[in-house]
């Protein structure tokens, strides 16, 4: 079987390499690389499985578009192919990898930013690069219309990212956006939408933490995704007129990388496990886990104590109505005060000007007269 | 033999003492300093680049609202101190309670506007205190021990949701701001015009008012200093008094100050929760 391969390799190789069309290598290499069994053997004793799934490839991004074997695996244009340089399987990924950029610049450059790369750089050689969460061999086509993720896509990308973070997918897949998300919803986030994507940043920094708000507000404030189901649009407003929220707002305005224990969305939602505000165990509607939750940073707050949080609703008449009269009360008091004070000080102002103008006048008739 | 004094009239009348004036300037600079620290605060959620900048100015965030704390607690002494001489005035000294307001006042006050329209042939004449006096005083009586009260349910919110419903809390919030808004306005508009723009009066610092002031703004009071009405008590009968008044006042004022120690040591909640784990 070897043999009859090499003999074709021989007559054609050098004619197909000078010649051929990209498609027609990859073509060239999957006669070898599609039949099952070819390993390779490395310096640390590791085997790897170098067989291609053909159908596969072909039905990839990559094989579609006729992308070649050689335009990655550059140094193995060769027949016999030279023996591999690298001591294990992770190190050849490691290596290869650069090679995206050739297509991709754009991305490959924005993963240099990323708490992957970071990690890569310190060492951990299995933090992730381009190819682990995108097969190069198999990797289908993402977007659809207007360069927008499939619907497809999304579902995927919590299964892509789990295949290293295993213990927050399974926390995710629980929440009330992860579960959304497998039953075909397009309003809910997936990791991506959260950490971003090439660029994915380091989330626990102070940086991240206090640009958070901001992050869970682009969808929760955005009314007509929230109407869908009926979740109101005020909750980043009244974040921000309470203590906490007024105080990690400055510190994003103004010293991004500041250090705070006041708490932010996830402190009290959670992160990866956010339920509905009405899950017995963990919403906070209920007020047996709002309690519990205040006491995480207040261990004295008593029965009462939550209550001081307005739980995102704007006070009105029925519900904390001590608010709303409060501001209804000053609403009043303070313009009809000053206004008229202003009008008693303006009719006084007024008044003595009068009065010190008829005064000289009188002064002067006399010698006028 | 000499000159009786009283045979040429002064020209200026003591109407302020140094313990007053200490008292305006000790509370002039607290309450300078809680708007400067407290209104920045109050307007986060609006995003002025003016009022952040003085938040970064005075330290940030944590410092600012540790000097608006200490700021309050100079306010809050001067106040049991001010309940204090004004005790010792009215009991040891018996000067009569000048600044309670009158029926009188009110006819005042209606007689002022009447006259600033035009309706009434004159101005109302002046006691020693005139009517706006008193609505300043008040005002500011009453601003205090709103701010005060509700202070302290911001300052110990976990102790106040004790034994109030916790509602409170976010509505104190509401009054507290809202009552230092009222209070930096009435001050801009009632006490600058009334002090500043209508004609500087600088007797709150220098205690004395000239008599050409006298006779504009307090004429019945100047006319009782002119009867001879100021009758001085007894030295025997004050200091008597005082032998009764010092031990109750300091026991008093004890229980005051162990009043704001326990304010302010109370709970650490609002400025130091438990540290991020």
């Amino acid at each position: 079987m070897m043999t009859q391969q090499l003999d074709r390799v021989l007559l054609l190789g050098p004619a197909l390499l000078l010649l051929a069309a990209p498609a027609a290598r990859a073509q060239e290499c999957l006669d070898c690389h599609s039949q099952s069994g070819s390993t390779v053997l490395f310096k640390d004793g590791a085997t790897l499985d170098v067989t291609i799934d053909k159908a596969a490839w072909e039905a990839s991004v990559h094989g579609s578009a006729g992308v070649g074997c050689t335009d990655c695996h550059g140094d193995l244009k060769e027949y016999p192919h030279p023996e591999l340089g690298d001591r294990s399987p992770r190190n050849l990924t490691l290596r290869l990898y650069t090679s995206c950029q050739q297509c991709h610049e754009e991305q490959f450059k924005k993963t240099l930013d990323s708490v992957h790369q970071r990690a890569l750089a310190a060492g951990h050689k299995n933090a992730a690069v381009c190819a682990d969460c995108h097969d190069p061999h198999a990797q289908r086509k993402i977007t659809g219309e207007k360069g927008k993720l499939t619907a497809e896509a999304r579902l995927g990308i919590p299964r892509t990212c789990s295949r290293c973070h295993g213990d927050i997918y399974a926390q995710y897949r629980q929440s009330v956006h992860g579960a959304a998300l497998v039953t075909g919803n397009p309003d809910v986030p997936t990791c991506i939408d959260c950490h971003g994507v090439h660029d994915i940043a380091d989330p626990t920094t102070a940086k991240f933490r206090l640009a958070s708000p901001r992050m869970c507000a682009d969808c929760h404030t955005d009314r007509k995704r929230m109407a869908k189901y009926g979740l109101s649009t005020q909750v980043l407003r009244t974040y921000v007129a309470d203590f906490h929220g007024s105080t990690v707002t400055l510190f994003q305005r103004r010293h991004p990388d500041q250090i705070t224990n006041k708490p932010v969305c996830y402190d009290c939602h959670g992160i990866h496990d956010i339920a509905s505000k009405n899950d017995p165990r963990k919403g906070l509607q209920v007020k047996a886990n709002l309690l519990r939750t205040c006491q995480k940073c207040h261990p004295d707050a008593g029965t009462n104590f939550p209550d001081a949080w307005l739980s995102h609703y704007v006070p009105t008449r029925d519900r904390n109505p001590a608010v709303y009269w409060a501001r209804s009360a000053y609403n009043v008091m303070i313009p009809g005060v000053v206004g008229g004070m202003a009008l008693l000080a303006a009719s006084d102002f007024v008044r003595r000007r009068i009065d010190r103008r008829r005064h000289l006048e009188r002064r002067h008739r006399p010698e006028s007269a | 033999m000499s000159t009786p004094d009283s045979f040429e009239p002064p020209h200026s009348y003591q109407r302020f003492s140094v313990s007053d004036r200490v008292q305006h300037g000790t509370m002039v600079i607290s309450f300078l300093v809680l708007v400067a620290t407290g209104l920045p605060q109050k307007y986060i959620y609006a995003n002025y680049a003016f009022l952040d900048g003085l938040i970064d100015l005075m330290g940030g965030l944590e410092t600012v609202r540790l000097v608006h704390r200490w700021a309050a607690t100079v306010l809050m002494l001067v106040t049991v101190y001010h309940v204090m001489a004004s005790a010792h005035r009215v009991l040891v000294r018996r000067v009569p309670l000048h600044l309670l307001p009158r029926y009188q006042d009110l006819l005042d006050a209606v007689q002022a506007v009447r006259y600033n329209l035009g309706l009434a042939r004159e101005r109302p004449r002046g006691e020693r205190y005139t009517w706006e006096e008193k609505v300043e005083y008040w005002s500011l009586a009453w601003g205090t021990v709103v701010m005060i009260a509700t202070g302290f349910m911001l300052w110990n919110p976990v102790a106040t949701a004790r034994f109030l419903p916790g509602q409170w809390i976010p509505a104190a919030q509401v009054v507290h701001g809202g009552e230092a808004l009222l209070a930096i306005l009435a001050v801009l508009v009632w006490h600058f015009y009334s002090v500043h723009v209508r004609h500087f009066n600088r007797s709150m610092f220098s205690g004395r008012m000239a008599e050409h002031e006298m006779e504009q703004e307090h004429p019945l009071e100047l006319e009782r200093i002119r009867n001879g009405e100021q009758r001085a008590a007894g030295a025997d009968e004050v200091a008597r008094r005082e032998r009764v008044f010092l031990p109750i006042a300091a026991v008093v004022a004890l229980v005051l100050l162990t009043g704001i120690y326990w304010f302010v040591t109370f709970e650490q909640t609002a400025i130091t929760t438990l540290p991020l784990r």
